[in-house]
């Protein structure tokens, strides 16, 4: 499959990246790992008139545990990441959510950035020009109806980062340098809900690190898929327990994760939740497996990974 | 377009070039340089027949710009193979018979040469994790894992 036509440009520094941006007058894409961008290329979901490469910027690539936060550079790779002492010790949630992201050839390739701010999937999206253009343009791509649920206004294809709903359990904040500056956001407010745009940042936003506040939790990632390697999320629970406070994502489900916190940890209030959540989850037609299944199987995930930090402490 | 200059080394060999900046580093391998033993199959980075060795780790080439490739160390598949003597995965890989159509083989081999490389006695579970990585269609994974495991005898 061949790449269209773009420039190549490598960025030094954060400021280069963001006015090679501008440059281009926003008709560019920044890329880390490119493992969730080439293939989008390919299929023509994207076609910027030049590619920026982020690899270059020294100041993306390091962890540090200073000041209370550990912080993440966002080019630091999954792989580097997860073999990290302090995310071993510290958040083993993060740890057994980045082994269960894609497999680990990828992992050694893809940034924490990229993984963050991938794309949303579907069915009907993730398909080559030629299928897309006989089918017809769905929402996402700028057409005028839904091609999974023929009277939605809103689309709702899936956010498959398992490693945001580990961080949005763990209370994350995101760096983010425009051109103007940098500011901080709570992870789980970069999400619009709607899988046309799924985030909130400007384009030509850079995510420059991500910081998890330093305080040793327990933690649970429950993930749905079939292979088991390489495939994403059909459905994915995220629990982190901090001083028996249990803060719940559940994802892979829909174009934004949902965000509980456990009231208590008894049996009544544990399956209330878990009913909810599943309740709360618009699964729709647009993944390999049935929604009714996978809805259910968010309440199932729910109670499963509470259950098991409760019990092993894992 | 403006073309990159790149420059890097594969299998030991200094190659300076000057490509279109959206060439993937296998269009790259198979078409300038002629080194077809990494295959396209899915093209778009799901199954790993298309990996090569870059810097000591695996790397999906189908989804890599030659263009990012700049002062790299790439070995593929066929720079395995010194002297005229095989690698003792290629060895292995036709001893247990781990291969069936063959497409999927040299990405196997270039993953697995990975792990040995940094882990020359590998339990079964590491090298099912490592070899989980690629997709086999004629699904001979059992003669695999054998075939690498064996080849961690010879390498041990
Ligand atoms: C076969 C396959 C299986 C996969 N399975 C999974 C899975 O199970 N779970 C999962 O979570 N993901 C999965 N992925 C998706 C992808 O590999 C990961 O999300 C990966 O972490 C993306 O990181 P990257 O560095 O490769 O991103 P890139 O592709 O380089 O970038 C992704 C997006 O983020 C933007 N971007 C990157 N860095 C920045 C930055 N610093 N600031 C602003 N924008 C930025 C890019 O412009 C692009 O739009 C899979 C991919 C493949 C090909
Ligand atoms: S051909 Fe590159 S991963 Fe399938
Ligand atoms: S031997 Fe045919 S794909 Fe593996």
């Amino acid at each position: 499959m061949i790449l269209p036509g773009f420039e190549y440009r490598k960025a030094t520094s954060v400021a280069d990246a963001i006015a090679l941006y501008n440059d281009f007058e926003g008709k560019a894409r920044y890329l880390a790992g490119g493992t969730d961008l080439m293939p989008l290329l390919k299929y023509r979901l994207a076609a910027p008139a030049a590619i920026i490469d982020l690899k270059g910027i020294e100041e993306l690539k390091a962890i540090a545990a200073i000041d209370g936060w550990l912080t993440i550079g966002a080019n630091v790779t999954l792989f580097e990441l997860k073999n990290h002492p302090v995310v071993k010790e510290y958040f083993p949630l993060l740890y057994q959510s980045l082994d269960a992201t894609s497999c680990e050839t990828l992992q050694m390739r893809a940034t924490i950035g990229g993984n963050l701010l991938q794309d949303t999937r579907c069915i009907e999206y993730n398909k080559s020009l030629e299928w897309r253009a006989a089918r017809g343009f769905c929402l996402k791509m700028g057409g005028k109806c839904c091609n999974v649920v023929p009277h939605s206004r809103v689309c709702l294809s899936n956010y498959c980062s398992d490693n945001a709903l580990s961080l949005v359990a763990l209370s994350a904040e995101a760096d983010l340098a425009e051109a103007g500056g940098e500011k901080t956001a709570g992870l789980e407010k970069i999400y619009t809900g709607s899988g046309s745009k799924p985030f909130v940042v400007e384009p030509g936003t850079l995510l420059t690190r991500i910081r998890i506040p330093l305080e040793k939790s327990k933690g649970v990632y429950e993930k749905l898929r079939v292979r088991n390697s390489i495939d994403y999320p059909l459905a994915a629970v995220a629990v982190a327990m901090k001083k028996s406070v249990a803060r719940v994502c559940v994802g892979g489900v829909g174009p934004a994760p949902l965000v509980y916190e456990l009231a208590g940890t008894d049996e009544g209030t544990l399956r209330d939740a878990a009913n909810s959540a599943s309740t709360d989850a618009r699964a729709v037609p647009n993944a390999i497996l049935s929604p009714a299944y996978r809805k259910k199987m968010v309440g199932v995930l729910f109670r499963r990974a509470v259950q098991k930090v409760l019990r092993e402490g894992a | 377009m403006e073309t990159v200059k790149v420059a890097f080394t594969v299998n030991n060999e200094e190659t300076v070039l000057q490509v279109s900046p959206n060439e993937t580093l296998l269009e790259t391998l198979r078409e300038r340089l002629d080194l077809t033993g990494a295959k396209e199959s899915c093209g778009i980075g799901s199954c790993g027949a298309c990996t090569v060795e870059v810097n000591g780790l695996p790397l999906r080439s189908c989804i890599v710009l030659t263009s990012e490739m700049q002062g790299a160390d790439i070995t593929t598949v066929e720079g395995l193979n010194r002297e005229g003597k095989l690698h003792p995965l290629q060895q292995t890989f036709m001893e247990e018979g781990a291969v069936q159509c063959g497409f999927c083989t040299s990405g196997m081999i270039m993953t697995a040469k990975t792990l040995l490389d940094k882990n020359n006695q590998p339990t079964q579970k590491e090298i099912i994790k490592t070899i989980s990585s690629n997709v086999c269609r004629c699904t001979g994974y059992k003669k695999i894992v054998k075939a690498v495991g064996e080849a961690s005898k010879k390498t041990a």
